[in-house]
């Protein structure tokens, strides 16, 4: 049999077969077809941010999808000198449908609270694997539908009748 | 020498053949009336050979004869192939001068043209359709008059030899004249068929591989193989048709052809034998009708070449019909020097569809004034400073620079003074110093005399190139330069004083980014070959690429029990690296991160597939080659397709010592171990400084390696010579080894670098991070205050500091003025600002 079984099973345990496993686990990647999830999983890069350490910052085009393996980060809103905490990304969250779609400046900050460790895929590098495989697209923009429609549905549902100047804000599912 | 020039797209085919080429189609002419001569010549001689040196019995004349023959049939030969020379000569000038004239108009024609070509088109058309043009530009006068004189030729000799027999022979042509072309109509319609046929065939095959899951799902093999069944035998009845046809026309040729010598011989063996044709004039008949058929065939391939060159020659040239909307250089003066003045009144701009994008539009500045665009997408911000810049002809209105119309402006005038950075510039195959000096080459090489105009200094490049922040990435590229030390001997001195000073004040600081060359430790960004020897090679076969090839290295290899782990490490590596890029596209961005290279691919493929089916002891040697060679290549930090075994890792360190004891011992010199006294010739300046390799790709620790690295080299005054180093730095087609950020910052360098009166910048920051932009707003507040500015804005904030700012809506100005100003009328700008309420 192929050398791949018994004895050199160790081969297996490499970063890119915990790509793959991860990348299943995002929405926008699970309903991919395994060909071309392989080569995200492949194109995919590591990266460790110290404490402290921004991993992107407000007004910057970075292009940059992250998949926190460990660690936690804040995503901060900063306007003039205030500094408001949005929200803190923990490990097995995902951040990025959006800007690997098309360029953006950054609304926010992110930044390490601990040390984090990221599954990293650059826009470049998706929107050269796309090219080659011509179903993908639909697929990618179809998730990305459903999740905004759903984060905007469980915003509603949170929101209530909390904040008034929010209530006209609402509607980032209808763009 | 002319008047006035036809535009080339207005040239017919056949002005090609002569003008430029007079003298060589004389020459061709005159040399063709002698080849004629040489090919009637033999037929005389074959006459006089039978009737006068036969049948005389005289050997003195056969051989005079036979060596006029045989003269005359050895300069035939030279003069065809003279003759070819000619013509190829003829042909491929011509081509080259249409595709060089047809290139230069291309490039002169308006923006809009571009907008609805396909850049696959103008490549087809120049590189293959013209072709065929240029082919028949060299036989134009060749074929025919070769063919016409020797078809003349050889029928006067032969009505001169026997009008009778000439008569009935030559009566056949008229015959195949009607009979092939009628045939060959009928092939031709059923060759239509046959193409389309194919292409139902092929989209059916598509269509069940695509579908091959439903296929199976249903059990569905018949009712497909029905389907594709008949469109098969539908082709069979084509194909079998198409080619009785062609034989049709093969079999007429022939028999006609065959039919002649039987008329000859029937009437001329009559003649003959009654004594009024002698049989030397047989002899010469039947081979003269023979060759008759020659010269007729090339008639007929040169009408149809004629005709496939005509046609795709004007399709081409149509196609290219466009006229250029503003002349290049201006006659009879110099380009103007306008000041930086703009009037903009009533301006439209209305597009061949229809779409009006600009719709009464007037504003002004004054010299040196800043403005900046800005509005919803569609608002025509883009297309007004392309109006300004010229690259769009508004349809109505004016705009003055200067109080000269820009429509009546050459291009000269324009770029002497606009400077203009695109929305995405483009950045050619080259250096970045040349494509930094593109702007001001062009114009230096457009004055011609290049009146004052000096190509700027390197200060005046490195002031610029820190202006607009592209400075770091230069000496980027340069730190990741390879260096030939022999011919930077004090050079490589002076970085190992850079690298010892970077050990002592930064090494432990940034010890998490570097991995250093430490003897006891695995590089993990290193090639397996690197961790084996430690050092780079002075022979050539120790170089990485050849190391599985040398005999010592390899008997290295069994003696520290390596050979059989490294094949089972290359078997794995090519079987997940052509799992996973075996069907890409050979892009830069897969193969980064390979071990294989795209070209390797067709032969690591099949290899895998042995792989599959034997075990390593049962491989060729050369399989076993390829793989030793892949697995010497590979390095854990890049290569992420598979791990490397612990195992293995610490086998490979025992036998990095244990090499360094053998080559000390038997070839000493043979490498230079990594040393920190010693400059490796193998690694970048950057690896040699940082005595190891980088282990991110994090803007951040690039960020503080770099820090460091410019304060040593500033210490060492070796930051210029880095950075020069860096301007040699090939960008690759279109700069695709340059990422979005740095082509924009190139693009804005070089319109710095030519410092224009007016400057208009299209969104030519948005992929820049905010540093880098807040950097460029900067320059333009400080240092361009002379200029007259005009920025198309793709965020808001930017534009505080600009002297006006106009928001354009659906094509109109809505509101100009400061932004204080707009902001506090909490008009659109205070809207686009804000948000809605």
């Amino acid at each position: 049999m192929n050398l791949s079984s018994g004895k050199n099973e160790e081969y297996q345990s490499s970063e890119f077969q915990e790509n793959l496993e991860i990348l299943r686990q995002i929405y926008l990647f699970s309903s991919l077809p395994l060909e071309s999830l392989k080569v995200f999983a492949y194109l995919c890069t590591r990266e460790t941010f110290k404490q402290g350490e921004h991993l992107f910052r407000q007004g910057d085009d970075d292009g940059q999808a992250f998949y926190i393996i460990s660690g936690k980060a804040r995503l901060v809103h900063t306007n003039g000198d205030a500094e408001q905490i949005i929200r803190d990304y923990e490990t097995g969250e995902f951040l990025g449908g959006m800007v690997l779609l098309g360029n953006m400046h950054r609304l926010f900050s992110l930044k390490a609270l601990t040390d984090v460790t990221c599954l990293i895929l650059t826009r470049e590098k998706f929107s050269t694997t796309v090219q080659p495989f011509p179903d993908l697209m639909p697929r990618i923009m179809k998730s990305v539908a459903e999740r905004i429609s759903a984060w905007e549905g469980g915003f509603l549902v949170s929101l209530g009748e909390g904040c008034e100047v929010c209530g006209q804000k609402v509607g980032v599912s209808l763009v | 020498m002319e008047k006035v020039k036809t535009p080339v797209v207005k040239r017919s085919i056949f002005s090609w053949i002569l003008p430029g080429n007079i003298k060589l189609q004389v020459l061709l002419l005159f040399i063709i009336t002698i080849a004629v001569f040489t090919r009637v010549f033999p037929l005389e001689m074959q006459k006089r050979i039978v009737n006068e040196a036969i049948n005389l019995r005289k050997v003195d004349l056969l051989f005079l004869y036979c060596n006029l023959y045989l003269a005359a049939v050895l300069l035939a030969s030279g003069l065809k192939y003279f003759i070819n020379v000619l013509e190829t000569l003829i042909s491929q000038r011509a081509l080259a001068n249409m595709r060089k004239d047809v290139y230069h108009h291309i490039l002169t024609l308006p923006l809009s043209f571009f907008r609805r070509t396909q850049p696959g088109m103008v490549v087809t058309s120049l590189v293959n359709e013209l072709a065929t043009a240029g082919d028949f530009v060299g036989s134009a006068i060749a074929v025919p008059i070769t063919s016409v004189l020797t078809l003349l030729a050889f029928a006067g000799y032969l009505f001169w030899l026997n009008p009778l027999l000439a008569a009935l022979s030559l009566s056949i042509y008229p015959m195949v004249l009607l009979v092939v072309p009628a045939l060959q109509r009928r092939a031709n319609s059923a060759n239509k068929k046959r193409v389309d046929s194919s292409r139902d065939m092929s989209s059916k095959i598509a269509e069940s591989i695509t579908g091959i899951h439903e296929i199976h799902g249903n059990g569905a093999y018949r009712i497909e193989n029905k389907k594709f069944d008949a469109l098969v035998d539908k082709q069979l009845k084509i194909r079998i048709v198409w080619n009785l046809y062609r034989f049709g026309i093969k079999v007429t040729n022939n028999l006609f052809n065959n039919l002649s010598p039987f008329l000859i011989f029937i009437v001329g063996g009559y003649l003959t034998i009654k004594g009024q044709l002698e049989l030397g004039a047989l002899v010469a008949f039947l081979s003269a009708q023979g060759r008759l058929y020659d010269p007729w065939r090339e008639l007929i391939e040169f009408y149809q070449l004629y005709q496939d060159a005509s046609v795709g020659y004007r399709k081409t040239m149509d196609y290219f019909d466009v006229v250029p909307e503003h002349a290049l250089v201006p006659e009879g003066r110099k380009p103007y020097e306008l000041e930086g003045s703009l009037e903009v009144s009533d301006l439209s701009f209305v597009t061949e569809e229809g779409i009006q994008l600009i719709d009464g539009m007037s504003f002004s500045l004054r010299p040196g004034e800043h403005l900046a665009l800005v509005g919803f997408s569609g608002s025509g911000k883009s297309t007004l400073a392309q109006c300004i810049g010229q690259l769009y002809s508004y349809t109505g209105g004016h705009v003055l620079i200067g109080q000269k119309e820009v429509s009546d402006l050459t291009k000269s005038d324009v770029v002497h003074n606009i400077g203009y950075v695109a929305q995405a510039p483009f950045i050619f195959d080259g250096t970045i110093e040349e494509n930094l000096l593109y702007s001001c080459s062009s114009l230096i090489e457009g004055n011609g005399n290049g009146k004052g105009d000096t190509m700027p200094s390197l200060d005046n490049i490195i002031e610029v190139l820190q202006q607009t922040g592209v400075f770091a990435d230069v000496l980027r590229f340069g730190l990741n330069a390879i260096l030939v030390p022999d011919q930077h001997k004090d050079l490589v001195s002076r970085i190992i004083r850079v690298r010892e000073k970077f050990q002592r004040d930064f090494g432990h600081q940034l010890a998490d980014y570097v991995e250093f060359f430490e003897e006891d430790s695995y590089l993990y960004h290193s090639p397996v070959s690197e961790n084996l020897t430690f050092g780079t090679s002075n022979r050539e076969s120790f170089a990485n690429r050849d190391l599985c090839r040398n005999d010592y290295f390899l008997k290295f290899l069994r003696e520290a029990e390596l050979t059989r782990p490294l094949l089972s490490l290359g078997a794995e590596l090519s079987k997940q690296t052509v799992n996973i890029v075996g069907n890409l596209p050979p892009d830069k961005a897969f193969f980064e991160q390979s071990p294989i290279s795209p070209d390797e691919l067709d032969e690591y493929k099949p290899l895998v597939e042995r792989l599959k089916e034997k075990k390593l002891h049962q491989l060729s040697s050369q399989d076993r080659e390829t793989l030793l060679e892949l697995a010497l290549r590979f390095t854990p930090g890049r290569h992420k397709m598979i791990g490397l075994p612990d195992m293995l890792e610490k086998l490979i360190l025992e036998a990095r010592a244990l090499f360094k004891e053998r080559v000390s011992a038997d070839d000493p010199g043979a490498i230079s171990f990594f040393q920190m006294s010693d400059y490796i010739r193998s690694q970048t300046i950057l690896n040699n400084i940082l005595f190891g390799k980088t282990k991110t790709e994090k803007p951040e620790a690039q960020e503080k390696i770099n820090q460091s690295i410019i304060q040593l080299l500033i210490e060492e005054d070796l930051l210029e010579t880095i950075v020069e180093i860096g301007m040699q730095f090939q960008v690759g087609t279109k700069g695709d080894r340059l990422s979005g950020g740095q082509r924009q910052k190139l693009a804005i360098a070089r319109a710095f670098l030519k410092t224009p009166r007016i400057l208009i910048m299209d969104e030519a920051t948005s992929g820049l991070d905010n540093n880098s932009q807040a950097r460029i707003q900067n320059q333009l507040d400080t240092r361009w205050k002379k200029s007259t500015v005009i920025s198309v804005a793709h965020r808001l904030d930017i534009t505080k500091t600009y002297d006006k700012i106009a928001v354009l809506k659906a094509g109109k100005i809505v509101e100009m003025g400061t932004y204080d100003k707009l902001i506090a009328s909490k008009g659109v700008l205070h809207e686009l600002v804000l948000g809605k309420k």
